[in-house]
């Protein structure tokens, strides 16, 4: 269903991320995955994790709160190693909402010790055509919840398990 | 601090870009690198001996001349970094991907008579 010639650019001094992906499918189908619980929580979050939404207002400014969840025996372990619960709540809110064309998520990264609360957002924009929707996800690497995770919880070790996954899904 | 958290942290500071974007030409002394970034040659060579003690900044001597180049390692670092951060990003859109499919078939499933 996706096109996965990805694009992704980066630059190391700026830090902006920008990953694209073509689905064949409406920007309205693409929208509802990220703006309502069921969508949301069927495919959000890092591997070996699963969200559990208790708020999600698709509205500027409304809230956006879940649980992130610690969902294999491998993750559970790598979170007790590191003396961390198996899930944390997650704050966040969209800050930006046009529909079906371009939303922005920010989430407030309030839950790591040690770690200076800061903000974090994301930006996806849709851009249909023909009977395929191109999403241009947009991120800053330097503040963002998986740079923290990575930096202070060693999550890159779980990397190596989605060789698979891409090995699987590569035309 | 990672040796990662510590490369972000010394390219964090815009006017070590600068120096950073000016030194991709090439090798340069002080008085040159001055004269591009525009700040006072004291601050230069403060933040050369960061990036220098940071590994990005190497010094070779010319005579009375000290010249700055960068290293290539910290940069390796940062776009292996990326590269990783990417994967995940990639993965969670692949997961997105199937989530889409799934969410397709479910609809289609109930009214497919009614759907090309």
């Amino acid at each position: 269903m996706s096109d996965k010639s990805t694009s992704a650019a980066a630059s190391a001094t700026r830090a902006k991320m920008v990953i694209e992906r073509t689905y064949r499918a409406r920007a309205k189908e693409l929208w509802g995955l990220w703006t309502t619980k069921q969508g949301f929580e069927s495919w959000w979050g890092p591997e070996g994790f699963r969200v559990e939404v208790h708020a999600l207002e698709a509205c500027v400014n409304g809230a956006l709160h879940y649980d992130m969840i610690a969902d294999t025996p491998a993750m559970i372990e790598v979170m007790k190693q590191m003396g961390r619960p198996s899930s944390h709540k997650t704050h966040g809110r969209f800050s930006e909402i046009r529909p079906h064309e371009r939303l922005a998520i920010t989430h407030v990264i309030d839950f790591l010790p040690g770690v200076v609360p800061y903000e974090s957002t994301i930006v996806a924009e849709f851009f249909p055509s023909g009977d395929s929707v191109r999403m241009v996800v947009t991120l800053d690497p330097m503040h963002n919840e998986e740079f923290t995770k990575m930096s202070t919880m060693g999550f890159t070790s779980q990397l190596t398990k989605l060789d698979k996954l891409f090995g699987s899904e590569k035309r | 601090m990672t040796m990662l958290s510590h490369t972000f942290q010394t390219l964090a500071d815009p006017t070590r870009r600068g120096i950073v974007e000016v030194l991709r030409k090439g090798e340069r002394q002080v008085n040159d690198i001055v004269e591009q970034v525009g700040i006072h040659q004291s601050g230069v060579s403060r933040h050369l001996r960061i990036l220098h003690e940071a590994g990005f900044v190497t010094i070779r001597p010319d005579g009375q001349r000290r010249l700055y180049s960068l290293r290539p390692e910290p940069f390796r670092e940062l776009e292996n970094w990326l590269a990783q951060y990417r994967g995940l990003w990639e993965a969670r859109l692949d997961r997105f991907g199937a989530a889409l499919e799934e969410q397709r078939k479910c609809r289609k499933t109930p009214d497919k008579e009614q759907h090309s």
